[in-house]
């Protein structure tokens, strides 16, 4: 008993010890790691998207005098994947994300404020930059933007035909409407396009404060125009015009194939299909949605993806540079034209070889009614519950009403749970 | 003074006991053994525990959890040395014990041996269970120290420092409506899946490999050659399958098989209750060829006078089954069976590939197929809310230790005398 | 009367056995038909492609950047086959310690361990990527493989410890009394007895990493490090341009082999199981 007591005596005196010792770092972090500059850059571009900016990357690597390795890597994830390899010192300096993560990534810091002055904000699209802004600060420079836009096989239906409102092409659907051929096919069971449709009716995500940022408090997915708008959808799954049960995650890949396959008339798509279906040998057109019954325009979200700098590179003066050069005019246009990703800049949008494209004469028109995806990081907690109300009013299974309630009343309490109080 | 205590004050400083008792050699090791702990972890010990402790006290020079987890491994590290350290006291003093009591020492050759053969079995597992304590205990560890820290989206690294909460976010979990009614609705799911699943697969498993062991029946090798496949493809690969299989729109089962039939298409992924369907069959198929296999071992070694001596006192087909092979397989598997259960209750794979615990249910954050391993996942993957993933992961071990607990101390295979 | 509910059960009993096999074909062959259809998604996939192509096949042997399938075969059949190695030795000898030994300890230690394994690891992911960077092997297999060895450890000891207890004790003690050391007893006699668990515990060792895209997806972060549950999931998950024909044929290209490989020693593990499970 004795020695037991004794011995845990030696012991606990040596730990003691050793926890006295222990007093942390030596030195304030102020220096450490500003001073060691690599002369190494490390941008993630979007996946198959490289091409569009391997000449700029030569020509900022001469000029520099650095090196610039080009990762691939898909757009949405790369922020999830920065949250570890930042830390890690496996990060990249620049990296690309979608607008609308911009309120997560700068709650964990993430992305590191950059110094963009009014004259080269005034570059971009108004809405694009507001995108990349957080509290008035500026963190990160737009890449590209995306609004979905119809897109019709010229084999089934020629531009004079086509319909112009919504009505009509519930029409027209279900005129051609027999065995495997079909008219319009959209998402319609996807927060992402049918909110175009909600939104032309009244209906909204986020209400905005008087200074112009978004109130996670006010959700405006159950209103009358949203149930308005969710009706209108309802009719085409109640008339079988889109495929039975048109409904998942796999939807995108469905349409895909059924208009490549020449069995649907038109798609409601975004500007990632351009490339498929030139591949894919499709005689296609595209146009801006058409309008909604009441007469207004279905307002589309924006996406926008963006050139960040992350907090973690070690060299975010050269990273800034790189990110605002990707960004420029000249180089947006190069990127345009290997990757057709419509660039946010406004003079890009002017130029008459811009302009000639189909796809961003569309974008470029639907922009102006569509509203940007909210950034706040509140809108993480929309998309689930949303798709799920909508599914059901799909396949039927529940009046729009009672639906959008419901996924209203998840999402609020979702945001209670994930971001109340905070 | 006697030699034990003198020796053992001595080992304060390793080896000096050692040196106490002329026994330079063990001595030296035991002072270089310090040493050299010391130089190599220095770094680590220091920044550890200061991290530990702190948590991190600027940004963006500490990453809180990153501190975190290296005062972790500090703190293992220390552990392993004080195991040395206390092998060195225990060696003095009972070197002491042998001085004292006017016993000759130990010669150099005999400790080897004595070590060799006191300490072999330390010796041949020593390596896996330091392995152990690097891939099993460290990363409880962290979930236990996660678990009473304010780690989620608005307090994450590098924009933010964690810090030390105690149990509010335990507190969270039964005070914040939604996540109370989340956690009964995914612990009932849970339940049911675990029970359900598994006592199908079992059961399926032993019934087939009844059929299947008749003596009559004929290309038994082929039967169960294909019957054992289910288990020699890799499982993820078949539940991604079946996840394609199952599509609502555009899957085989509804649009082949269901259509042939001439019944509606089932929502299979959009309806959670058909979804925990599509579930328990999927994991019938993937699990009954385990069990499957096991009972025909087992069938096989079943005596066949047993089975003569019943029929000869007039048994029928069904009583013999009762009476002799039901029994025989319970009790040779049970074991197994019990290992069904717990696979299943965290059996995240299939639960996530099928339909990521899809779909969307109201009033709830979790989906309506998630078990609370794939809520805890998703809560640390996709919504940033690790301290309350890491303490539903403490609650769900509590009740999951207590319950495997209770199965070990009925089953035999650590009673003393095998 | 003996006859007819005898022909009643057998006709039954074909009648199950014959469901079931096409219940288990039925998915098998839809996945190998799967693989020959052209396009990308399930939609025109039929079990008999009106169009077959090898396509499929082709681009996965075409070792493009972001989908180095050779590659991730290469990984996994590494990491699966050192795993299973390094599972042998380290179970083999803590299945000895503790069988043959009495030590302290040896009571509560090995059910601790296999307790603590009951827990799910998913909060602390994180954790692990910090030891691998601590440790300066991000994506290193080698890291990952001792993880797997760690995590094979205490299931696998159990069944291990319970198989051995069943070689009887008088083998070991008159080999000890012929001299043999401890190690020497373990080669020569407990090894070769226990050959249908460690059967087991290979099979163990190879599919486990084989059924992880979890932990593996946390410490290997490039695409050419990736194994192939990693590299087939993101196949399938990517929202945009998901492709299920070309899993399906990755799938096939890895399934067969291993589908073979355990039919063939399936034998063995029979045997390993029932035994290892049972006595205590």
């Amino acid at each position: 008993m004795k020695r037991k007591r004794l011995l845990l005596g030696l012991v606990s005196g040596l730990m003691t010890g050793v926890l006295l010792t222990g007093c942390g770092p030596q030195e304030s972090g102020s220096d450490g790691s500003e001073s060691e500059k690599s002369d190494k850059l490390v941008i993630w571009e979007d996946k198959e998207k490289a091409i569009g900016i391997e000449e700029a990357v030569a020509e900022f690597e001469k000029e520099h005098d650095v090196t610039v390795e080009i990762v691939e890597k898909n757009y949405a994830q790369q922020l999830e994947d920065l949250r570890l390899d930042g830390p890690a010192g496996s990060g990249p300096d620049v990296f690309t994300m979608p607008g609308d993560q911009m309120g997560s990534a700068v709650a964990e810091g993430l992305v590191k404020e950059i110094a963009v002055d009014e004259t080269l904000q005034s570059v971009y699209t108004e809405s694009a930059m507001q995108s990349q802004m957080v509290e008035g600060k500026v963190y990160g420079l737009p890449k590209a933007v995306e609004t979905t836009m119809l897109y019709y096989n010229k084999a089934l239906i020629s531009e004079e035909e086509l319909p112009e409102d919504l009505e009509g092409w519930f029409n027209y659907s279900k005129e051609v409407r027999q065995g495997e051929q079909y008219g319009l096919l959209a998402l319609f069971d996807q927060t992402y396009y049918a909110n175009s449709v909600l939104s032309g009716y009244g209906g909204y995500v986020f209400g905005k404060n008087s200074d112009g940022t978004f109130n996670p408090e006010d959700i405006g997915l159950n209103n009358e125009g949203a149930v308005e708008g969710a009706n209108e959808i309802k009719r085409f799954y109640d008339e079988g015009l889109f495929p039975s049960g048109l409904v998942g995650e796999q939807g995108i890949n469905v349409i895909e194939s059924l208009f490549t396959e020449g069995k649907a008339a038109a798609i409601i798509s975004g500007p990632w299909n351009l490339e498929p279906f030139e591949t894919a040998g499709v005689d296609y057109g595209i146009a801006s949605l058409p309008k909604l019954s009441n007469g207004e325009n279905m307002r589309a979200f924006i996406g926008v993806k963006s050139y960040n700098v992350s907090t973690f590179s070690k060299n975010a003066e050269l990273a800034e540079e790189l990110v605002k050069y990707l960004s420029s005019e000249e180089v947006s246009k190069i990127r345009y034209e290997k990757t057709k990703e419509v660039p946010a800049v406004k003079a890009l949008a002017e130029d008459q070889e811009v302009m000639e494209s189909d796809a961003s004469k569309a974008i470029a028109e639907q922009s102006q009614f569509s509203d940007l995806t909210p950034g706040i990081p509140e809108m993480n907690e929309v998309w689930k519950p949303t798709d799920a109300a909508l599914q059901t009013i799909a396949t039927g299974k529940s009046e729009p009403q009672e639906a959008l309630d419901q996924a209203v009343k998840s999402i609020k309490g979702q945001i209670e749970a994930n971001h109340g109080g905070k | 003074m006697q030699h034990r205590k003198v020796a053992l004050l001595l080992s304060i400083v390793p080896g000096f006991g050692q040196f106490y008792h002329r026994q330079w050699l063990k001595g030296l090791l035991f002072l270089l053994i310090t040493i050299s702990f010391f130089i190599a972890f220095k770094d680590l010990l220091n920044m550890g525990l200061w991290g530990i402790v702190t948590l991190g006290t600027e940004i963006p020079r500490d990453n809180s959890i990153f501190l975190l987890a290296e005062g972790l491994i500090a703190l293992i590290v220390i552990f392993l040395g004080l195991i040395v350290y206390y092998l060195n006291l225990r060696d003095a003093y009972k070197t002491g014990v042998m001085r004292d009591n006017k016993q000759t020492l130990y010669t150099l050759r005999q400790q080897y041996e004595h070590v060799l053969l006191k300490g072999y079995p330390y010796l041949i597992s020593g390596p896996a269970f330091l392995l152990l304590l690097f891939a099993v205990v460290f990363p409880i560890l962290f979930s236990f120290a996660i678990a009473f820290t304010n780690y989620d989206l608005y307090n994450s690294p590098p924009a933010k420092l964690v810090e030390w909460v105690g149990f509010s976010t335990f507190k969270e979990i039964f005070t914040v409506d939604i996540w109370r009614s989340t956690f009964f609705d995914v612990l009932a799911w849970t339940i049911v899946w675990t029970i359900v699943a598994s006592t199908l697969q079992v059961a399926l498993g032993i019934f087939l490999a009844v059929v299947a062991n008749q003596k009559e029946i004929r290309f038994k090798k082929l039967f169960r050659t294909i019957l054992v496949l289910p288990w020699a493809v890799p499982g993820f690969v078949t539940i991604l399958i079946f996840a394609g299989l199952f599509n609502d729109s555009f899957g085989a089962v509804n649009n082949d098989i269901l259509a042939a039939l001439g019944i509606d298409a089932i929502p299979w992924l959009t309806d959670p209750n058909w979804s925990r369907f599509a579930l328990i069959m999927m994991q019938g198929w993937l699990g009954f060829p385990y069990i499957f296999l096991v009972t025909t071992g087992v069938l096989q070694s079943i005596p066949e006078d047993l089975y003569e001596a019943a029929t000869i006192d007039g048994a029928s087909v069904f009583s013999k089954f009762r009476h002799i092979t039901m029994p025989m397989i319970l009790l040779s598997i049970s074991p197994i069976i019990i290992t069904q259960f717990t696979f299943n209750f965290n059996n995240f794979n299939i639960i996530y590939l099928f339909n990521a615990g899809g779909p969307a249910v109201p009033d709830s954050t979790a989906g309506g197929t998630d078990i609370l391993v794939s809520w805890i996942y998703k809560l640390t993957m996709q919504s940033s809310q690790y301290a309350l993933a890491a303490a539903l992961t403490i609650m769900l071990s509590v009740v999951v230790v207590s319950i495997a607990l209770w199965q070990f101390r009925k089953s035999s295979t650590f009673k003393e005398g095998a | 009367m003996r006859n007819r509910s005898r022909l009643i059960r057998l006709t039954l009993s074909y009648g199950v056995l014959i469901v079931m096999s096409i219940l288990i074909l039925y998915p098998l062959a839809w996945t190998i038909g799967a693989s020959f259809n052209p396009g990308n998604s399930l939609i025109s996939t039929s079990i008999i492609p009106k169009n077959p192509t090898l396509a499929h096949y082709k681009e996965l042997f075409e070792g493009s950047a972001s989908l180095p399938y050779v590659q991730w075969y290469v990984n996994s059949v590494k990491i699966s086959f050192f795993t299973m190695i390094g599972a042998i030795i380290s179970v083999s000898f803590t299945g000895y310690a503790f069988s043959r030994f009495r030590f302290k300890g040896r009571k509560n230690t090995l059910t601790i361990f296999l307790l603590l394994q009951m827990i799910p690891q998913f909060s602390a992911l994180i954790a692990l990527f910090v030891l691998a960077q601590m440790l300066d092997m991000i994506n290193s297999h080698w890291l990952l493989i001792l993880l797997y060895i760690g995590g094979l450890i205490p299931m696998n000891t159990y069944l291990m410890k319970g198989y051995m207890d069943s070689i009887p004790m008088e083998l070991d003690e008159s080999a000890r009394i012929d001299g043999a050391s401890f190690t020497r007893t373990f080669w020569q006699i407990i090894m070769p007895l226990s050959k249908p668990m460690l059967a087991v515990v290979a099979m163990n060792g190879f599919t486990v990493p084989l059924g992880d895209f979890v932990l593996s997806s946390v410490i290997l972060r490039t695409t050419e490090a990736y194994t192939l549950p990693i590299g087939l999931f993101n196949l399938v998950n990517e929202v945009m341009g998901a492709s299920y024909t070309t899993f399906a044929a990755g799938a096939i290209l890895i399934s067969i082999p291993i589908a073979i490989v355990f039919l063939l020693l399936q034998r063995n593990f029979v045997s390993g199981l029932t035994t290892g499970g049972t006595k205590g």
